[in-house]
């Protein structure tokens, strides 16, 4: 009996430490590092500046930079943009930018549904298509409509819209979003890094950015785009340095808060012992986009560029002196001589991490209503030159947010304007000259500037025929969907091939026909 | 859910008796472990010395006119001493009748041998049961019979009998002439025998025979009749009552095991050693596919039995010690295809020291390992560490082992063409830093041409980069053991030091590991056991693996072969910056790597357990253990400043803590019934809890150079990792045996997980096996002395979701100056859709199999056929990235693996003084992926850089499928070229598998008086390895296949684009052009991946001992060993096909590990 009892003992200690407590599994399985429902403004957030934190260098700079010469690489494996070669770069920037800022923002949508939050589903609806128009310009058609919705409605795997269908609901979705803006509700306030909130602004944005869908659509659609420009125009845009979208970044300690721009041209090329000659990917700025400036005499160059003075050698300084930049020449194959004396980005303006960056400007404005005008589609009271010369003031006045050395006087832009006044002619003469000054002021917005090139087909460029590109020695016209399409999500992949044509670069999208 | 009815009883009562918190768990623990080591101290000190005597021991037996064998079976049970005893003799005494009662042990077998001719004696755990007057010899009956009238002229010799495993002398051993076996005598109680020699012998060599049941037969020559003889005799190595441990520590005879299982004993590990012990069981066990890896010391091994059974999920075994799990998850995976800091933090398996290791069995199929439920789906590898054993005084031992490592293959390289890259030679020094890894320049002639740091140097080959590089790698371990013990505590206290440079400069090891084991038997009923385990780990500069960067091998193997790798060093300049030797940044100076990368980690960990056992009837015990597998972990990793791919530097810290704690509960009841029916049944409950805490800090460019601190980076972000999972079992058995000729075990467990959802969160798991001893049976031929067919059926399960996958969360961004919140990402970085109903996949094996002994035990056969299917399968089903996420995990796949696997034992040669054993072993397993998720035929498993080849799970294939790129050919098979020349991209296919699916292995081992002698030869075959060196190799001029062409051009004839035929001649200053554009037709690198190798060898001397005043020396072997010595075969150029560096699922991708090594050295053994 001893013996039993004292084995009861025994079990009853052991068992004590063999807990098989089930009703304790509900907390082990709890994270304590996530919460289980979103905090709905910090996520919108996160969906602004994903925007721009998506392989900004791999997909922007190394690839579309290339393509409209805005920069120039003398390597191959990252100037696959330089030379027109293929790569999966842009895909893995889009992959990356679904499961970032589009995920984010249509979550931001889900959960704002209700009444009271009218405006934050309104603001949230036009990044939605701000985020979106960026992609569906490069890649034509994409999935929109079951986009990011793998747990939603568990769509593994979905559908191509076609790119005629995806600016159509963008549009009605600019126009409903701005609509239903309700000044006595609340926004998402000093969460919305972009205006703060502020109503007014966001009508601006997205009459904006309706004005630059509407005219996207001038080749393909002239009567819809006439249709939708007007209602911007009337709608009203934004036409002051005040109202301009930007975001601004801190400095921080992680680069989600930085300047992605700088971030990644600073850690991938342009580090702080480079001094011109070691850069990791061996980026410059393209001969042509160096020598528009400097032929022009134009007074952004010493504020974008720079080179190295290696007078004294131990102690390389930076110089931006316009008479001494010298832009790379695009298709090159090998490290050029004297490498340091190409000119690169200026530390003092572009590469900081608190630096500003240009969402959608009133330099855009201006030429887009400068190009309204010559279509006869603006009714207002400016001119095309007038609107051209607000144009060419903004895109200057622009740099001055980069700081002291970004500062472009009022006499000096005067002075530009001067020496080149807007000098009309025919369409294509004025065409030429207002996307021109576009495709200079939009340095460093390569998806945009890519875009408005190849509606336009300003500036001409003379493409580069390295033996050996995959666009028969044409500049491309879209990027190639990412390799995981392919794998992944073949049926609906082919579709969007067969309807769009081949997954090419030199396939135009639809807008582009 | 009727059949669960049983366990949810057991949930009940089990719940109603639980705490609650993991703390009081813990302190519990800590408290009942630090209490059995504090008594069994106390008892130590006060009994050390006496042992344990049938005198003294009691057992309480009865019997009921029951053959005499019986009886003595049943007193081998019951008093735990093992019996010896010749079975055809005591078949001819009568049946036993004796009155239940407790008595002495000596008592019982005096009483029951009363009236036989036999006696018995006590040595050690074992009682010896011999015949007191052993019948003469039939000389001698013959002299009786016959008279005077026949008389040998006889000469007398004299000798003793010992047992070779205790030194005690053998009484009841027979003696006989070999020539005469009528010739005979035996031993008595001292081991003594006389033995008289007809004289026809006395004049020439003669041979004796010894024998002794359970024992070999020893034949000694004799050449000097006068010369007193000493026989040592060596248990029977598989004897047929051999015990194997199994499931939970329990202990069985291998008779009664219905399924497989293969025991390696620890003295197989302890000579030529491995780092990691998990490598030392290469080419051991059919069936166990080990693949050390070529990342240098304190390194992973991969580990996986019986194939694949997993698409996505962990594909190797349980580790468990003395019962307990522990935790053998990688510290960070590896992967194929990064470089910078990307080391192999190494395993858990690799902090068991083999010294301390009894033996190893190695459960293969899911019946083996059904009764650890979900975690056992791979198979089981069961320690048993070593204990104390009841002695006088202390017993020490020390095995002391010192080890060179070089590199044992050096690549067959070109020679002829040095640095350039047009087939001339290099004029500027930027052009030298241009084509530094390019050797398509000019012929070698020893001319002065400049180099990458502008100095001029002769144009010759290189031949001994490699040798110059690399350091001789020295392993130096030293182990200690303590032993003693009472007939109430026995314990073995060990020190362990291993300290390994490797051969990589500046990479270094050092490893100690101190282990204690008590047991104790704290009167009658009562024993309790406790281990504890202390091991500290710290690892200097882990070589960099994979991609370029970062990679100390990389540069080393490809640089140019006219420029001696020695003129890198130190690599860096004056202002610490990289001196760059080739024109891409990311290939890393392999000296800048060693000189100025820093990679620290350090691993503590505690491995505690402790079981209490109690007695409380006789055949009714309780044991309770609990277990607890602590490792606290530190890394810091630092890319320096001046780094030419991050000239600003960076900087990872990782430190976290992980604990596995296990604890049991088991009640095991012993009871015969229906007269020849014995039952075991055995039950208990289980919990498992894994925690993991810490935090990982990633920093950036520094602030102020060179000076690597975390408070000086310009961004750094800080993650928390933490994680924690529970699994609660419970679980029985039963174990039938009918006269010891049908045995029958049936299992169940029953798993409940915290990872599942609450409404669906358990599952059982059964298993049946039986073994029939045929020989037992029927009387077979008597050249088969042995035979038992055996066979299983098991359901298992494995792979139970990670936590925190049932709902979708948000997590804040980290660091952020601002609030930001994102969609919570795995713990790879990846986006997962949640999924409530994933549940653990089930994996069903069926088993069967035969042993056999022949021909007098001197051939052994045991033969195991499997089929084991897993389906529900999780699978990471890819989704479009597109939908936001990049998988769903999803209860969908199945694989399949069936194989044989033969081991052969012989001994070809038994003579007195020499004998000669042979072990083979040979294993096939055919592996099937069978679904994937719907519409999905492949499953991305891994890649390798620039994805020139991938690693896939296809459907119809075998895991594992390396895809790599053909050489486009046309219709009649004609190569395809570009206008300028290259040869053009072919289709993408499947090259096989990069996991062997058939391996052999061959062990012989020879004594001869006091020397043995053995080696160890192992291979693989059937497998596809690709080869980044190789392919690198040919694109930079290294292969002799980039020879042709270089003097006049290569003269090419086949087709175009449209099939119409196409001639071309590459000039001489295109051939490097041309050969780089091979790296896009990857399949010239996939190579058949099968090898053998000289694995092991032992040659070894036992050293005549004495003793060196009061230090009675017991033995002492020296022995010369060696590891990994000669590739024997292979087909894979320059490198070696097991030249893996990931423990990952992506298996048969090389390129640029750390060169794999042979290993030679001595191992000094000393028992004192």
């Amino acid at each position: 009996m001893k013996k039993i009892y004292f084995g009861v003992c025994l079990m009853s200690f052991v068992a004590m430490m063999t807990p098989s407590c089930k009703k304790d599994f509900a907390a082990i399985n709890t994270d304590p590092n996530a919460i289980s429902s979103p905090t709905v403004p910090y996520l919108f957030s996160k969906a602004e500046l994903d925007a721009f934190n998506a392989n900004y260098y791999a997909s922007q700079i190394s690839n579309v930079a290339g393509f409209i010469q805005h920069f120039a690489n003398y390597k191959l494996t990252s100037g696959f943009g330089d030379k027109y070669l293929t790569n999966n770069e842009a895909g893995t920037a889009l992959d990356a930018y679904y499961q970032n800022t589009v995920s984010e923002i249509s979550d931001v949508i889900r959960y704002s549904k209700a009444a009271p939050d009218v405006n934050k589903l309104s603001q949230a609806r036009i990044w939605r298509v701000y985020v979106m128009h960026r992609m569906t310009d490069m890649f034509g058609d994409l999935p929109y409509s079951q986009a990011v919705q793998g747990y939603t409605s568990n769509t593994f795997f979905p559908v191509y819209d076609a790119q005629s269908a995806i600016y159509a609901d963008m549009l009605k979705e600019l126009d409903e979003a701005i609509q239903a803006f309700d000044a006595s509700k609340a926004t998402f306030g000093s969460a919305d890094l972009l205006y703060g909130g502020n109503i007014t602004s966001w009508k601006k944005f997205g009459y904006s950015l309706m004005l630059r869908l509407g005219m996207r659509l001038t080749k393909v659609d002239p009567a819809t785009a006439q249709t939708w420009v007007q209602k911007a125009i009337a709608g009203g845009v934004i036409v002051n340095d005040t109202d301009i979208a930007v975001m601004k970044y801190q400095s921080g300690s992680i680069n989600l808060n930085r300047n992605p721009i700088a971030v990644d041209l600073i850690g991938n090329d342009y580090s702080a012992t480079a001094y011109g000659l070691n850069l990791i990917e061996g980026d410059k700025y393209s001969d042509t986009y160096v020598n528009y400036l400097k032929g022009n005499h134009d007074p952004r160059l010493s504020v974008i560029a720079v080179v190295w003075n290696y007078t004294d050698p131990s102690n390389p300084v930076p110089d931006t002196t316009a008479a001494n930049q010298k832009g790379m020449a695009n298709g090159l194959t090998s490290q050029p001589v004297n490498f340091q004396s190409y000119s690169e980005p200026n530390p003092a303006t572009i590469l900081q991490y608190t630096a500003p960056l240009m969402v959608l400007t009133n330099a855009e404005t201006n030429f887009l209503l400068a190009e309204a005008t010559l279509r006869g589609w603006n009714t207002g009271a400016g001119t095309v030159a007038s609107y051209y010369n607000a144009g060419v003031t903004a895109a200057m006045h622009q740099w001055a947010l980069f700081g002291p050395g970004g500062v472009i006087s009022d006499a000096k832009i005067a002075a530009y304007l001067t020496a080149h006044p807007f000098t009309g002619g025919t369409n294509d003469q004025q065409m030429q000259q207002i996307h021109t000054q576009f495709w200079a002021s939009l340095i460093y917005d390569e998806y945009e500037s890519f875009s408005d090139w190849r509606r336009t087909g300003y500036p001409v460029l003379t493409p580069v025929n390295y033996q050996g590109n995959n666009s028969n020695g044409t500049i491309p016209r879209r990027m190639m969907y990412p390799l995981s399409e392919i794998s992944t999500n073949t049926a609906n992949y082919n579709a969007a091939v067969v309807r769009q044509g081949p997954d090419l670069l030199t396939t135009h999208v639809w807008w582009d026909k | 859910m009727q059949k669960n009815t049983a366990f949810a009883k057991w949930r009940l009562c089990a719940t109603q008796i639980c705490t609650h918190t993991g703390f009081r768990f813990l302190m519990k623990l800590s408290i009942c472990y630090f209490t059995i080591l504090f008594i069994t101290a106390q008892l130590l000190l006060a009994k050390t010395g006496s042992s344990q005597s049938i005198k003294d021991e009691t057992i309480t037996i009865g019997a009921k006119n029951e053959p005499l064998k019986k009886t003595l079976k049943k007193i081998e049970k019951l008093s735990g001493f093992q019996m010896a005893y010749p079975s055809e003799k005591i078949i001819q005494y009568k049946n036993v009748t004796l009155q239940t009662e407790t008595r002495t042990i000596e008592r019982t077998l005096r009483l029951i041998l009363d009236n036989t001719d036999l006696d018995f004696k006590q040595f050690d755990k074992k009682i010896i049961i011999f015949e007191k007057n052993p019948p003469k010899s039939r000389a001698a009956e013959a002299e009786n019979v016959q008279g005077a009238t026949l008389k040998y002229a006889v000469g007398e010799l004299k000798g003793k009998v010992y047992f070779d495993d205790n030194s005690n002398p053998v009484p009841g051993a027979t003696v006989s002439l070999k020539e005469d076996p009528g010739v005979g005598t035996a031993t008595d109680n001292s081991g003594a025998f006389k033995l008289s020699i007809p004289d026809k012998y006395k004049e020439k060599a003669f041979s004796i025979v010894v024998a002794f049941i359970g024992y070999n037969k020893e034949e000694v020559l004799v050449t000097n009749i006068d010369a007193p003889l000493v026989v040592r005799l060596k248990p029977v190595s598989s004897a047929l009552n051999e015990v194997v441990v199994t499931a939970l520590g329990i202990k069985k005879e291998r008779k009664a095991v219905g399924f497989s299982v293969t025991e390696v004993k620890g003295d197989e590990l302890v000579q030529a050693r491995e780092v990691n012990v998990a490598n030392a069981l290469e080419g051991k066990v059919a069936g166990v596919n080990v693949s050390s890896l070529a990342t240098g010391p304190g390194g992973s091994s991969r580990v996986v039995i019986r194939g694949s059974g997993s698409i996505a999920g962990n594909n190797q075994p349980l580790y468990v010690v003395n019962g307990m799990p522990i935790d053998n998850i990688p510290s960070t995976p590896t992967t194929t295809n990064s470089g910078g800091l990307n080391v192999d933090n190494g395993d858990g398996i690799s902090g068991i020291n083999p010294d301390d290791i009894e033996s190893i069995s190695v459960l293969k199929g899911g019946t083996a390992s059904a009764l650890y439920g979900s975690r056992a789906s791979n198979g089981v590898i069961l320690i048993t560490t070593k204990k104390g054993a009841t002695q006088r005084g202390v017993g020490v031992e020390y095995n002391s082992t010192f080890t060179e490592e070089t590199p044992e293959l050096i690549p067959d390289w070109q020679y002829e063409y040095g640095e350039g890259k047009f087939g001339t030679k290099v004029t500027t020094q930027q052009d030298a830093i241009s084509y530094g890894r390019l050797s398509y320049g000019a012929k070698l002639d020893g001319s002065s041409v400049i180099q990458f740091d502008g100095v001029s140097r002769p144009y010759v080959a290189q031949k001994n980069n490699i040798k110059n590089f690399y350091n001789t790698g020295k392993t130096f371990t030293n182990t200690v053991a303590f032993t003693g013990g009472s007939d109430v505590l026995n314990f073995r206290f060990s020190v362990s030091d291993l300290n390994d440079k490797g051969i990589v400069p500046n990479n270094t090891l050092d490893k100690k590991i101190a282990n204690l084991n008590v047991n104790a038997k704290l009167g009658k009923n009562l024993s309790v056991e406790a281990v504890g385990q202390y091991n500290v780990e710290n690892n200097l500069n882990r070589p960099g693996l994979g991609d370029a960067l970062g990679n100390p091998n990389w540069g080393t193997y490809m640089i140019a072969n006219s420029v001696d790798i020695r003129s890198l060093a130190p690599g860096y300049d004056a202002n610490g910056n990289e001196i760059l030797w080739n024109s891409s940044g990311f290939a890393t100076n392999p000296y800048f790597t060693i000189n100025r990368f820093q990679q620290k980690d350090t691993k503590n960990r505690f491995i505690g357990y402790a079981s209490v056992k109690y007695n409380l009837l006789d055949n009714l015990f309780i044991k309770g253990r609990v277990s607890d597998d602590y490792l606290s972990y530190e890394y810091t990793g630092i890319t320096p400043t001046g780094t030419a791919y991050a000239p600003q530097g960076a900087i990872s810290v990782v430190n976290y803590n992980t604990a596995e704690i296990n604890s049991e509960l088991t009640l095991n009841y012993n009871t015969r019934f229906l007269k020849d029916f014995n039952a075991n049944v055995l039950a208990g409950g289980n919990q498992q809890k894994h925690t993991l805490n810490g935090l990982e800090v990633d920093g950036s460019n520094f602030n102020i150079p060179f000076f690597y601190s975390l408070s000086n980076v310009n961004s750094s972000v800080t993650l928390p990792r933490y994680s924690k999972t529970a699994v609660n079992s419970v679980f029985a058995s039963a174990d039938f045996d009918y006269k010891s000729i049908v045995y029958l075990s049936v299992t169940g467990r029953n798993d409940w997980f915290s990872t599942l959802s609450l409404d669906q969160d358990h599952i059982f798991y059964p298993s049946v096996s039986g073994s029939f001893i045929l020989s037992e049976a029927v009387k077979l031929p008597s050249w088969i002395n042995y035979a038992k067919l055996r066979g299983s059926w098991a359901q298992v399960g494995g792979g139970a979701p990670n936590p925190y996958g049932i709902n979708l969360t948000y997590t804040q961004v980290a660091g952020s100056t601002m609030p930001l919140q994102e969609i919570t990402r795995d713990a790879n970085g990846n986006l997962v859709i949640p999924n409530s109903k994933l549940k653990p996949y089930t994996s069903q094996t069926v088993e069967v199999g035969a042993e056999m002994k022949f021909f007098n035990n001197r051939l052994g056969l045991d033969l195991a056929l499997y089929n084991r299917s897993t389906i529900n399968d999780i699978v990471p089903a890819n989704v479009d990235p597109l939908s936001g996420f990049t998988s769903a995990y999803l209860n969908i796949g199945k694989i399949n693996n069936k194989g044989i696997e033969l081991l052969l034992t012989g001994r070809p040669v038994k003579a007195s003084h020499f004998s000669w054993d042979v072990t083979y072993t040979y294993s096939y397993n055919k592996n099937t992926v069978e679904r994937l998720a719907a519409g999905q035929n492949s499953f991305f498993l891994g890649t390798s850089v620039n994805s020139y080849v991938s690693v896939y799970a296809e459907v119809g294939k075998p895991y594992g499928q390396i895809q790599a790129y053909q050489l486009k050919k046309d219709a009649q098979g004609r190569t395809v070229y570009a206008a300028n020349g290259n040869e053009e991209q072919g289709n993408l296919v499947d090259m096989g598998t990069g996991v062997a699916p058939s391996a052999m292995s061959i062990t012989n081992s020879f004594n001869y008086h006091r020397f043995n002698f053995s080696f160890l030869i192992d291979g693989k075959y059937g497998n596809k390895i690709y080869s980044g060196t190789n392919l690198y190799a040919d694109r930079f001029g290294l292969l002799k296949s980039t020879l042709p062409g270089r003097d006049n051009g290569l003269a090419l004839n086949g087709v175009d684009d449209n099939d119409q035929p196409f001639t071309y001649t590459v000039p001489v200053s295109n051939i490097a052009t041309f050969y780089d554009n091979r790296k896009n037709i990857s399949s010239f690198f996939v190579y058949d991946g099968s090898f053998i190798k000289l694995r092991q060898v032992i040659l070894g001397y036992n050293v005549p001992t004495k003793n060196i005043g009061p230090i009675r020396i017991q033995s002492l072997n020296l022995s010369f060993v060696g590891r990994n010595l000669l590739i024997l075969y292979k087909k894979a150029p320059n490198i070696d096909p097991e030249s893996t560096f990931t423990a990952g699922n992506e298996q048969g991708m090389e390129m640029f590990g750390v060169p794999r090594v042979r290993s030679y050295g001595l191992n000094l053994m000393v028992k004192f």
